[in-house]
């Protein structure tokens, strides 16, 4: 029966409260605000990682509920980061070049402030001149427009064409790979105007920001990065809880029954395609900054997997899942791949996780597969029913 | 009394085998009519051409008093215009309640923006009480359609059928897993729902058919071997000889 989305879906209130008291302890606890326990870079971590949850949210959308298994979410996700990074990289260069110029007698005038600008950010790539896609770089109200309506028109596009031709199954999967892989070769190549291989740097500093430290930063960020996710769940419950969620979940069940029941199916895919890829487009923008660099690296074909692994481990088609399980491997692989967990020496030899965490990664999700079919999320289904009962 | 459906010589082939061979059938509304003939006879291929999810290789199906082509329409289209199925394997949607197929069967626009925005009204609430009423799953409403039993699954069938409210029924075989009682209130409801619809019904029971009591058509090999009322095409001898006679 119809019902308020809170009494149909009470994670929407412990997934807020959980997130809420999250910011509460990070913040008391954070240089800028509190005690101090948790480092700056730390912080930074925490954040990013609720940046990637928001885009396995989106990933549980597309995948856990409308059954469509894109393995190409990250292509959206480092051009939210290229979209932003290109106002923050602008801005940023151009107040330092403008500190150069002052020293003169002359004052500078816009247009040299603007050549000597282009020749700082391209100089790495051989280039002097703005390319045509830094256009709205100049304005942060366009760089923001561009987080949204780059990944949402790719997504819009791509979609339009994957399913009106019908491709489903393994072999969007595949065409969706091609899609990243194709984006990041072209982002790799130094003619493109994206700075090649060396991609965006520096993105931490925030324009007009000089004077506020990073300690402060890394929390606004973080509390930017929980909001976000807070708003996007939010947002999400009321989409599959509603009529539009049996239709999609109809679909990743069984497209050709929905279609006999007059609906078109190629139109709730394309919805929920470009919705999820626009989601994970601002997860990119407010992930980068904090990361401080995007480079074509980010978007490779891997990425994509990871993030659908991710899902796979938290649970699809419940939304906290894929949260979970992004927030559980991301802290993980952070932890084993940062160098934070120590090597173990075994005399012949040591085992160094670097190389290590993606045997375990992998032993990880067979070991869920076998015994948490239904993933992390599903135990906790378990858990807080046996509590119940 | 118009013609609602008329399919002009169709033929199909799948692999270089003919399943439906040169097909005319017409259908007023209302109006009833059972289909019948052997395994294989192209039942089951005529409606998923009807209903767009197979493409004749020759021959036209046009639809209502325009005549309009449903050839050129998705299977979404057709589905629109008012032509609804109920398929010979039960499909439902296993993983959602009783209440949510037929929710999402109901007849209201089919659009993305207007399914997020859908409210459910007491109009909706009280159509959906009255048909899980007639298909006997009042006490249901709340369970997943998967754990129904398979008689109740041609149940719900024939709910999200009724909730649709198309023009023409197309009923594949619907009393297949039900009780004698269940057969009877199948027919009746399909003969109540005949006074004002177009209702084709593929069905392998006899007894099911002749309760009917409506014009038959009998299909072979995927053409029309004989038409008219039971006991007329039960006296032909070739329907005797393909059909009944095995
Ligand atoms: N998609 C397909 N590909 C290949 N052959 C098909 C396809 N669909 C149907 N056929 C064949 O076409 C013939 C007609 O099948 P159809 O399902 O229409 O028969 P039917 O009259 O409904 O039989 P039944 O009474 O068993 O349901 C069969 O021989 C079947 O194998
Ligand atoms: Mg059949």
């Amino acid at each position: 029966m119809e019902r308020s989305i809170f009494a149909r879906n009470p994670s929407v209130p412990i997934f807020i409260g959980v997130l809420t008291l999250l910011a509460l302890g990070v913040t008391v606890m954070s240089e800028a605000y509190g005690t101090g326990a948790i480092s700056v870079s730390f912080t930074k971590v925490l954040g990013m990682t609720l940046c990637l949850c928001l885009a396995a949210l989106a990933m549980d959308l597309v995948w856990g509920y409308c059954g469509i298994l894109s393995l190409g979410h990250f292509a959206f996700f480092g051009l939210g980061g290229y979209g932003i990074g290109m106002w923050l990289m602008t801005a940023r260069t151009e107040d330092v070049v403008r500190a150069n110029l002052m020293g003169g007698v002359i004052p500078p005038t816009e247009a040299e402030v603007s050549d000597a600008t282009a020749a700082q950010i391209f100089s790495v790539v051989g280039a002097t001149d703005w390319p045509w896609m830094w256009a709205a770089s100049g304005s942060l109200v366009l760089s923001l427009l561009l987080v949204v309506l780059v990944p949402g028109v790719l997504a819009l596009v791509f979609g339009w064409l994957a399913f009106r031709s019908r491709v489903t199954g393994v072999y969007l999967s595949i065409l969706t790979q091609a899609m990243t892989l194709a984006l990041s070769l072209y982002l790799f190549q130094n003619d493109t105007g994206l700075r090649g291989n060396n991609g965006l740097s520096g993105l931490q500093n925030i324009p007009g920001l000089d004077t506020v430290g990073q300690d402060r930063i890394s929390i606004w960020f973080f509390w930017a990065s929980a909001a976000a996710l807070g708003l996007a769940y939010v947002g999400a419950v009321w989409l599959v809880s509603g009529k539009f969620g049996n239709i999609i979940r109809g679909i990743r069940d069984d497209e050709q029954r929905v279609r006999f029941l007059g609906y078109r199916v190629e139109a709730y895919k394309l919805f929920v395609f470009t919705l999820s890829g626009v989601i994970c487009g601002i997860a990119g923008a407010l992930y980068y900054p904090q990361a401080g660099i995007v480079n074509p690296d980010e978007i490779a074909p891997i990425a994509s997997i990871y993030l659908a692994v991710w899902v796979a481990i938290g649970g699809r088609g419940r939304l906290y899942g894929a949260v979970i399980g992004a927030a559980a491997v991301s802290l993980l692989s952070t932890y084993f791949t940062g160098g934070r967990a120590p090597d173990i020496d075994l005399g012949i030899y040591t085992i160094e996780w670097v190389d290590w965490w993606p045997v375990l990664l992998g032993l990880g999700f067979v070991l869920v597969t076998l015994f948490a079919p239904k993933g992390l999320g599903g135990l906790v289904d378990y858990i807080v029913r046996k509590d119940r009962a | 009394m118009n013609s609602l459906l008329e399919v002009q010589g169709i033929s199909v082939s799948f692999d270089g085998f003919r399943a439906i061979n040169n097909l005319s059938f017409v259908i007023g509304c209302p109006e009833m009519r059972a289909v019948i003939g052997p395994n294989g006879a192209g039942k089951t291929t005529f409606m998923d051409i009807v209903t767009g999810k197979t493409r004749p290789d020759t021959g036209s199906v046009r639809w209502g008093e325009t005549g309009r082509s449903l050839l050129a329409l998705s299977e979404a289209e057709i589905a629109q215009v008012g032509v609804g199925r109920k398929f010979q394997r039960p499909t439902v949607f296993e993983d959602q309640s009783v209440w949510d197929n037929l929710r999402v069967s109901l007849k209201k626009p089919r659009g993305p923006i207007a399914a997020l925005f859908d409210r459910v009204t007491e109009a909706d609430r009280a159509r959906i009480d009255e048909i899980a009423a007639e298909i006997g799953l009042s006490d249901h409403l709340d369970r997943p359609a998967g754990i129904l039993s398979h008689g109740q699954k041609q149940w719900l069938e024939i709910g999200m059928l009724l909730a649709q409210d198309p023009r023409l029924l197309l009923v594949d075989e619907p009393a297949a897993g039900m009780t004698t009682e269940e057969r009877e209130h199948t027919t009746a409801l399909l003969k109540r729902l005949a006074q004002s619809h177009a209702v084709v019904v593929v069905e392998h029971d006899m007894e099911f058919v002749r309760r009917l009591e409506c014009r038959v058509t009998v299909l072979h090999e995927g053409s029309v071997l004989a038409e008219g009322s039971l006991d007329h095409v039960m006296a032909d001898e070739r329907v005797i000889e393909v059909y009944l006679g095995r």
